[in-house]
């Protein structure tokens, strides 16, 4: 049986997912739960976990663009794998084992599930079947979406509550009552995953007949990346090494088709300096390596190119700048850094004195923290404080929630967990979206002063800088004092030039004197 | 005039680069020293031979085996100047139809001796004495091989004969006496064996066609007694031969040392070939040769003089036709900057006897020697239902595959059309398929390719089906 693997529903405002990557080749065996491919939307990077254990067959490529709902990959399962041409002796192995799954995996499917309209929120009564994505008949597997529903204030998926044979009730357009009843799953020949699982504890025996379907019909070998010969000549004579090329033959022996194909993807230069050696030699060839590289742009990094350029077209953008002397600050880390750590168990960074200075003069000055909104201003009593964060992928901003409500060690905490996972890929969209406020550091990287774009639909950024020992006048006299420049790029739409530098003011009198921020002065 | 390439010597290797050439866009001339085109293949190597092996082989069936298909003849004659005859219009026809592909691919042909005058100029001298000189830019020299000779035993071309004139004998002899086992004895000696000659094998080493795996050695051995009355004297070091007018003694000594002496009416002096490379003027391109009497040539057959570059039996490697042809167009494309490559442990190797024998890739003894793990498979024709119709059940095909991999390595067979049927080794070696992948493709039935089917089965896990 090929269980068909799709693109899942990561979100409302996502419809389409770029493959990032392939984490297992076509043909190999995945086990259930094991991470097959990475996905990006533009929002973020995802992983796809195997939804049933069987042979990996592979249907969009990496680099492909697909929706989400259509169709990634297929799963044969175990039982499917062993009626590869391979080894009898293996496929009589595992039979008994599928067999005597299969009596429990009936015998435990009786009653149908009945799927009724979920709750969604407080708000909501009611919802419209936008769609039926699986046909009355169906066998679907438990947690595919078999429906998209609609309510006034979002779009949502149904995901199905059981293996089994689909009866859909209530029909697409129609508009049911929460609780009300959308459809029938009836389990029994649909229950695939129960056949799985049982197949899944056979591990030995199957992973045998995987070995030896293998050999047969796929996976890396021996011969796994040979040329053919006519292959081996276009090869040779585009200079590109066998080794960097995906042979799509069998057990990924390289066909003519891939030679052909390997100058469109691969090394340009090379192909063009083979045939014309001569020539190439006569012009004045400048010193060094001149190799160009070509790479795709990440979903990731497409977005945020875009929205950058939209923010700055779209939004009365306008830096203030202040000054900060951090020696207070650094006094105090000095100070009681050991036994911060002590107690918290965490680091005593600059992030948290900026990130509570900023909750409190927002509060004071709630346009920074506000948004436009078509006609609207939205103001939030709340601080979402964004953090920008450079990733592997590209620029992300991870939210700190409430941070006004937050001890220093508690933002500290938050940031230390939100750049770790944004550093491994692993931030989720909701953890990414609904700041109020960002705080860039670009300081940390040696910038001095910079312009930071606003992180829309907010409407202020605050950018920290290097702290630089410089002479300053204090009480008459000149001193050496940690000097740092603040930036504040804000939307002057709906941030009028008092609100934005007194807001900056207080940020610089809450950091240059923290017993302010523990007095609430 | 001016050529972009100039090929000399018109054999296998020589008129396919030199076609190759043409294909490829170049101006291309060809030098042929004799007045008809081919080359040793064509003219006294491969094709002649294989005319009147297949000329005798009906004669031997047709006196042994058609009484057993229900056939009978009376008064079965060999008519040994028909047989010559029909050979030479073989030959004449080949020699048209490569006049014609000349034509056909626009090559200049000059009939001469072609040489060097220096790099990039060649004089070609004809028979009638008159000479003219081509410039070219690049050339292949491709001037074969002749039969080698040993120093103390003079060709007469008479009663001591070499295999160009085994070939235009008039008559059946009664007793020939063939020194050295290798191909072209055997397969010279198999033609007369056939008409009623005694042929008498005389050996320096230990086996015949020794280059090849042993195994096949030994079934030829086998076979070529059992049906031809073939007599093998191994371990014999010729000493010396003299025409006696009607006959010629050959004298030897044995592995004791002791003097043997055979008389026959015919010696047939086949001990090997040697490059061919007098008259060519290679001092005055400043070309130098290598180890034997082989021009030394370089991974991409071009000589230590740029744009000179060497094919076939003239340079390292096995004297083979389909070798030369190979080579001919890996220089063809390389001069327009192809990259094409050779596989020269693929390259099979033939032997034209019946049973025929063909073998690609490692033999057993190579594989011993570099200590690789390996299976064997093999599967006799007695086993096989095609070659018991057809009465052509000696012989076997022999699959040696890794033993870790099942990567055929390499294919050894002696039977039936074995000649042909090695080319689905080479093609499966190519792509380096597995014993098993062989196996588990269809071979239709009944064939004797089947035979390789069932080896491989053997190879894979002694599974075998018909036997």
């Amino acid at each position: 049986m090929s269980l068909e693997v799709k693109v899942p529903a990561v979100g409302e405002s996502i419809t389409e997912v770029t493959i990032a990557q392939w984490l297992k080749k076509d043909g190999d065996r995945v086990e259930m739960d094991e991470v097959i491919a990475e996905l990006e939307s533009d929002k973020a990077t995802f992983e796809l976990p195997a939804e049933a254990a069987g042979i990996l067959r592979i249907v969009a490529q990496e680099g492909d663009t697909i929706e989400v709902g259509a169709v990634i990959c297929r799963i044969e399962q175990d039982g499917a794998a062993a009626s590869a041409p391979s080894a009898p002796a293996a496929e009589k192995a595992a039979a008994p084992a599928v067999q005597e799954s299969a009596p429990a995996a009936a015998g435990g499917a009786g009653e149908a599930v009945e799927m009724k309209v979920p709750t969604v929120g407080e708000s909501i009564t009611e919802v419209t079947i936008a769609s039926w994505l699986k046909k009355d008949g169906d066998q679907v597997e438990m947690d595919e979406v078999i429906a998209e529903l609609e309510s006034d204030k979002a779009t949502f998926e149904l995901p199905a509550e059981a293996a089994g044979t689909l009866e859909i009730v209530a029909q697409q357009g129609d508009t049911v009552e929460i609780g009300g009843l959308l459809c029938r799953i009836v389990p029994g020949a649909g229950a695939v995953k129960a056949n799985a699982q049982a197949a899944a504890k056979q591990e030995e025996a199957t992973q045998q007949v995987a070995a030896k379907a293998a050999t047969a019909s796929g996976a890396q070998t021996y011969a796994s990346g040979t040329p053919s010969p006519a292959a081996g000549k276009i090869l040779a004579e585009k200079g590109i090494n066998a080794a960097d090329v995906q042979g799509s033959g069998r057990d990924g022996r390289i066909t003519k088709e891939d030679a052909q194909n390997a100058q469109k993807a691969a090394a340009k230069p090379a192909a063009a300096a083979a045939p014309k050696q001569e020539a190439a030699a006569e012009a004045p060839a400048a010193a060094g390596d001149r190799n160009q590289r070509r790479e795709k742009m990440s979903s990731l990094r497409k977005t945020v190119a875009r929205r950058l350029v939209t923010v700055k077209n779209e939004t009365a953008m306008l830096t203030t700048f202040n000054e900060v002397d951090m020696k207070p600050i650094m006094d105090i880390r000095a100070k009681y850094k050991d036994k911060f750590k002590e107690k918290h168990d965490v680091g005593l960074g600059f992030m948290s004195f900026f990130t509570k200075a900023c909750t409190v003069a927002l509060q004071e000055w709630p346009a920074v923290n506000a948004q436009i909104d078509g006609n609207d201003m939205i103001f939030n009593d709340f601080v979402d404080v964004s953090i920008a964060v450079s990733s592997p992928k590209g620029l992300v901003v991870p939210v700190i929630r409430n941070a006004e409500s937050l001890t220093l060690d508690g933002i500290e905490k938050e940031v230390i967990r939100l750049a770790k996972k944004a550093r491994d890929g692993k931030l989720s969209i909701e953890e990414m979206t609904g700041g109020t406020f960002t705080i860039t550091n670009g300081g940390v990287f040696g910038s001095m002063m910079s312009t930071p774009i606003i992180n829309a639909p907010q409407s202020a950024i605050l950018g920290m800088h290097n702290i630089v020992q410089r002479p300053v006048a204090v009480n008459g006299q000149v001193e050496i004092r940690p000097m740092m420049y603040l930036a504040l790029s804000y939307d002057h739409r709906i941030i009028d030039g008092r609100e934005s530098v007194s807001f900056l003011v207080r940020v610089k009198e809450l950091l240059e004197d923290p017993m302010r921020l523990l007095l609430g002065v | 005039m001016k050529y972009d390439v100039t090929v000399i010597g018109s054999g296998p290797g020589g008129y396919v680069a030199a076609i190759r050439c043409a294909q490829l866009g170049l101006k291309t001339a060809i030098i042929e020293k004799y007045n008809v085109l081919g080359g040793t293949c064509l003219n006294v190597g491969c094709i002649p031979s294989k005319a009147l092996l297949d000329s005798s082989e009906h004669f031997h069936n047709a006196a042994h085996t058609f009484t057993t298909h229900g056939i009978e003849l009376e008064n079965l004659q060999v008519n040994i100047q028909q047989m010559i005859k029909r050979k030479a219009e073989v030959v004449k026809s080949n020699n048209d139809g490569i006049a014609f592909l000349m034509k056909k691919n626009k090559i200049d042909t000059y009939y001469g001796l072609g040489s060097f005058v220096n790099k990039n100029t060649l004089k070609v001298a004809g028979i009638d004495g008159n000479e003219q000189q081509i410039e070219t830019d690049k050339t292949i020299i491709a001037t074969g091989s002749k039969p080698a000779a040993l120093p103390f035993l003079p060709i007469d071309k008479k009663r001591i004969i070499t295999s160009t004139e085994a070939l235009t004998l008039t008559e059946v002899p009664k007793n020939l006496i063939v020194i050295g086992g290798g191909v072209i004895g055997l397969e010279l000696g198999s033609v007369y064996a056939r008409l009623g000659s005694k042929v008498q094998v005389v050996e320096y080493v230990d086996a015949i066609i020794p280059t090849m795996d042993r195994a096949l050695g030994k079934e030829l051995q086998r076979v070529l007694k059992k049906t031809l009355g073939f007599e093998f004297f191994f371990n014999h070091k010729v000493t010396g031969a003299t025409n006696e007018g009607e006959t010629v003694k050959v004298t030897a000594e044995n592995a004791k040392g002791e003097t043997v002496t055979f008389e026959g009416d015919y010696v047939l002096v086949s001990v090997g070939r040697k490059p061919y490379t007098e008259g060519l003027g290679l001092e005055n391109a400043g070309v130098q040769l290598g180890e034997r009497g082989m021009i030394a040539v370089n991974d991409h057959l071009e000589t230590n003089v740029p744009g000179i570059y060497a094919i076939g039996d003239v340079v390292r490697g096995a004297m083979l036709a389909h070798k030369a042809e190979e080579e001919g167009v890996l220089v063809a494309e390389q001069i327009v900057g192809q990259k094409p490559h050779i596989n020269y442990n693929l390259i099979p190797g033939v032997v034209y006897t019946w049973p025929e024998v063909a073998g690609v890739g490692f033999t057993e003894e190579q594989l011993k020697e570099q200590g690789r793990a390996y299976k064997l498979g093999s599967f006799p024709f007695k086993a096989s239902g095609r070659a018991k119709a057809s009465m052509d059940t000696d012989g076997f095909v022999k699959v040696l595959s890794d033993k870790n991999t099942d990567e055929i390595l390499g294919v050894h067979m002696i039977g039936p059309r074995a000649a042909d049927m090695i080319a689905e080794a080479v093609v499966a070696m190519e792509f380096r398929a597995s014993a098993e992948d062989v196996a588990r493709m269809s071979h239709a039935h009944p064939t004797y390719t089947e035979a390789l089917k069932e080896a491989c089965l053997a190879a894979t896990e002694n599974r075998a089906l018909h036997i």
